[in-house]
C-alpha cells in the first residue's frame, strides 16, 4: 500500500473507467457535506469500508435475525409491509454486494466517483452558471446518478432476493420480489430526489422564495375558492 | 414560392410580441406543457427551428382576442416582459441547449393552475421549483387551521389541492404527479369477497369506514391520517363536503342508490334463499320458476350504475361507477348470485354517514 495510506483503486465496470485514489480508512464523505442518496450498504450493516467477508455474514445474519423477529411481532399494515420489505431488501443486497470483494470494490469507486463528479458540476455551476462547460457535467452526472441508482437499489435489492444465502436467512420469495419491485421503484426515485435537491437549479432559473408571500397567496387561494 | 416548412432556418425571424404573448397565455392558463413546449428545441419562439408561430398548427399557443383582453392576462405578459425575465428568455431562445426557465414565471403558473384546479400541471411547476412538498404542507396547515374555525368548505379545497399536488415517485419509468384512480381504488375496496360484514366497507363501523373512506377519495393515506384526530361529526361534515365538490353529479346517484334498495329488497328473498345454498336446487315448483321465469338480479347492479352492461361482469360495473361517482363504490358489496356476481347497495343502518350523504332520502 502507498505511504500515507493511500492506494490506487482501478475500476473498468460497464460505462465506468476510472482511475481513483482514495484513502482506504478515510471518509470519502468529507469531499461532500452531503452525502445522502448515495446508498451506503456499509451503513446498513454497521461496517466500515476495511470489513471483511466473515463479518459482512456475520452482521447481515444477526441484523436479519432481528427484522424477522421484530416482523413476527408487529401487527402487520400496508405501511409496515413496505417498510420491512424495503429493510429486508436492504439487508440482502448490502450483503450479497460486500460478501464479494470485486463487486464492493466496483460498487464503491462508483460510489465514490459520484460524489466527486457531483462536487465538479457545483465548482462549474458556480463559477459558470449553466455554461456549456457545467452542462456537459451536468448530463454527464445526471446519467450516471441515475444508472448507480437503478444498478445498485432496484437491480440489486430483486438479484439479491434470488441469492440462495439470502432465501435462506431472509424467507424471500416471488410475492415478496412482487410487492417490493414497486417499493423499490419508489425508493430508488426518493434517493434521485434527496441528491437532486441540494445541486444547482438548471431546468429553472435558481428561485427568490418568499414563504410570507406564498402563505398569502395560498391564503387567497383557498379564500377565493370557498367564499 | 418555397413553403415554410422549406425555409431555411436562418432566414427566420421570430416576432418577440408573439413568444412573449405565448408564454404569457400559458402562463395565466396554468399551462405546463405550452410553456415548456416555447422553451423545446422545436419551438417556433426559436430561430434555430423550422417551426412558425404564424402555422395554424400553432395557433393554440396565442391568445385569442377575449384571453387577451382579460387583466389577468395582461398581468402575466407583463410578468414576462419584465427587463430581467424578457432578457432571460431572449438569452435562453438562442442557446443551442435545454432552456432555464424563468422561475418567476413558474411559480404564477402554478399558483394560476391551482387556481384553475389542473393540480398534475401546478405540481410539475413546483416540483421544478422544488417546493412542492412544502406548499403541500402550507395548503393543509391552512386548510387545518380553517377546519378549526368551522370552515368546512375551505379546509375541503385545502386539503384536495394539497392531495392533488401529489406526486407518484414510484410510476413508471419516471415519477409523475399522481392522477386520481379511482377505478383502480375502488376494484382494490371490492379485491376480496365479504365472506364476513366487516369484510365490507360499506358495513364497518363509524371510525373505521370514516377512514378507509376519507383515504380512499382525498387519494392519501397520509392526508386523511390528519383528520383522524377530528371527531366523527367533523369528519363526517368533511367526507359531505368532499363528496360534493368531487361529484357534482351526487344527486343523481343518491336517487337511483334509493331506487335500487327497493329492488334490492323485491330480491332480498332470492339473495337469502342463495346464500343458504338453496338458490341452485330449488325446492319447489314455485321456487323452480320464480327461479326460470323471475327478474334477473344483474338489474340491480345495473340500475346502481344507471346503464347496463351487456354481459357485464361486477368489477366493470365497479370500475364504471367509481369512475362517475367515486363515493358511490363505499356504499355497494360484492354480492354472489349463481355463478356470476353482482353489486348490491349496502350501508350501515347506525352510522351517521349515509343520511348525511343523502343515501336514505329520495330528494337526496
Amino acid at each position: 500500500m502507498p505511504a500515507g495510506g493511500r492506494r490506487q483503486w482501478s475500476c473498468s465496470t460497464a460505462g465506468w473507467k476510472i482511475e481513483y485514489h482514495f484513502a482506504l480508512s478515510g471518509k470519502i464523505e468529507s469531499m461532500s457535506d452531503n452525502v445522502q442518496g448515495y446508498v451506503n450498504y456499509f451503513e446498513i450493516l454497521d461496517l466500515d469500508e476495511t470489513a471483511k467477508p466473515g463479518e459482512v455474514r456475520k452482521n447481515y445474519r444477526k441484523k436479519m435475525k432481528d427484522l424477522v423477529f421484530e416482523i413476527s411481532q408487529a401487527q402487520i399494515t400496508e405501511e409496515r409491509r413496505a417498510h420491512y420489505l424495503l429493510e429486508m431488501a436492504k439487508l440482502n443486497a448490502a450483503f450479497c454486494l460486500l460478501r464479494d470483494t470485486a463487486s464492493r470494490e466496483a460498487y464503491w469507486n462508483e460510489r465514490r466517483y459520484l460524489i466527486e463528479l457531483e462536487e465538479m458540476w457545483r465548482e462549474a455551476a458556480a463559477r459558470s452558471g449553466n455554461a456549456v462547460e457545467s452542462d456537459a457535467l451536468r448530463r454527464e452526472f445526471d446519467s450516471k446518478v441515475r444508472s448507480f441508482l437503478a444498478k445498485y437499489v432496484e437491480e440489486l435489492m430483486l438479484d439479491a432476493g434470488r441469492d440462495k444465502e439470502c432465501v435462506e436467512a431472509s424467507n424471500w420469495d416471488e410475492a415478496h420480489e412482487r410487492h417490493a419491485s414497486r417499493i423499490l421503484r419508489y425508493y430508488r426515485h426518493r434517493l434521485y430526489q434527496q441528491i437532486l435537491e441540494r445541486l444547482p437549479y438548471y431546468e429553472v432559473t435558481p428561485p427568490r422564495i418568499d414563504w410570507e408571500e406564498r402563505q398569502r397567496t395560498i391564503g387567497r387561494i383557498l379564500a377565493g375558492s370557498a367564499s | 414560392m418555397k413553403s415554410d416548412r422549406r425555409r431555411s432556418p436562418e432566414t427566420k425571424t421570430v416576432e418577440p410580441e408573439l413568444a412573449a404573448k405565448a408564454l404569457a397565455k400559458a402562463v395565466c392558463e396554468g399551462d405546463i406543457v405550452n410553456f415548456r413546449l416555447v422553451f423545446s428545441p422545436f419551438s417556433p419562439a426559436r430561430r434555430s427551428s423550422t417551426e412558425r408561430f404564424e402555422a395554424e398548427k400553432y395557433s393554440y399557443l396565442l391568445p385569442d382576442d377575449d384571453l387577451e383582453g382579460s387583466m389577468v392576462f395582461k398581468e402575466a405578459l407583463q410578468l414576462v416582459q419584465k427587463t430581467e425575465t424578457w432578457e432571460h428568455i431572449q438569452k435562453e431562445l438562442e442557446e443551442k441547449r435545454p432552456a432555464q426557465m424563468p422561475s418567476e414565471l413558474l411559480m404564477v403558473l402554478g399558483d394560476h393552475a391551482v387556481r384553475a384546479g389542473k393540480y398534475t400541471s401546478a405540481a410539475q411547476a413546483y416540483e421544478l421549483l422544488r417546493i412542492r412538498p412544502r406548499i403541500q404542507e402550507e395548503y393543509l396547515r391552512q386548510a387545518d387551521a380553517a377546519l378549526d374555525e368551522g370552515n368546512i368548505r375551505k379546509a375541503v379545497r385545502g386539503y384536495r389541492i394539497a392531495t392533488g399536488l401529489a406526486y407518484n415517485y414510484a410510476a413508471f419509468p419516471e415519477p409523475l404527479p399522481n392522477v386520481p384512480d379511482y377505478q383502480t381504488r375502488a376494484l382494490m375496496l371490492h379485491g376480496q369477497y365479504p365472506e364476513r360484514p366487516e369484510d365490507c366497507v360499506a358495513l364497518q363501523e363509524p371510525q373505521s369506514f370514516l377512514s378507509t373512506a376519507l383515504s380512499y377519495l382525498l387519494l392519501d393515506a397520509e392526508a386523511a391520517a390528519r383528520l383522524g384526530a377530528r371527531s366523527v361529526e367533523t369528519r363526517v361534515m368533511f367526507l359531505k363536503e368532499l363528496v360534493a365538490q368531487i361529484d357534482v353529479d351526487w344527486n343523481e346517484f343518491t336517487e337511483r342508490f334509493h331506487d335500487t334498495l327497493q329492488l334490492a329488497k323485491e330480491f332480498g328473498k332470492r339473495l337469502e334463499q342463495h346464500t343458504q345454498g338453496r338458490w341452485l336446487t330449488p325446492r319447489s315448483l314455485a321456487e323452480e320458476i320464480d327461479q326460470a321465469f323471475g327478474e334477473d338480479p344483474h338489474k340491480i347492479t345495473a340500475h346502481l350504475l344507471g346503464r347496463e352492461i351487456e354481459g357485464g361482469e361486477w368489477w366493470q360495473y365497479l370500475k364504471e361507477l367509481a369512475y362517475k361517482h367515486p363515493a358511490g363504490v363505499l356504499f355497494i358489496s360484492r354480492q354472489s348470485v349463481g355463478e356470476r356476481e353482482i353489486l348490491v347497495p349496502r350501508y350501515r343502518a347506525d352510522s351517521p354517514v349515509p343520511a348525511a350523504l343523502g343515501l336514505l332520502t329520495k330528494s337526496g
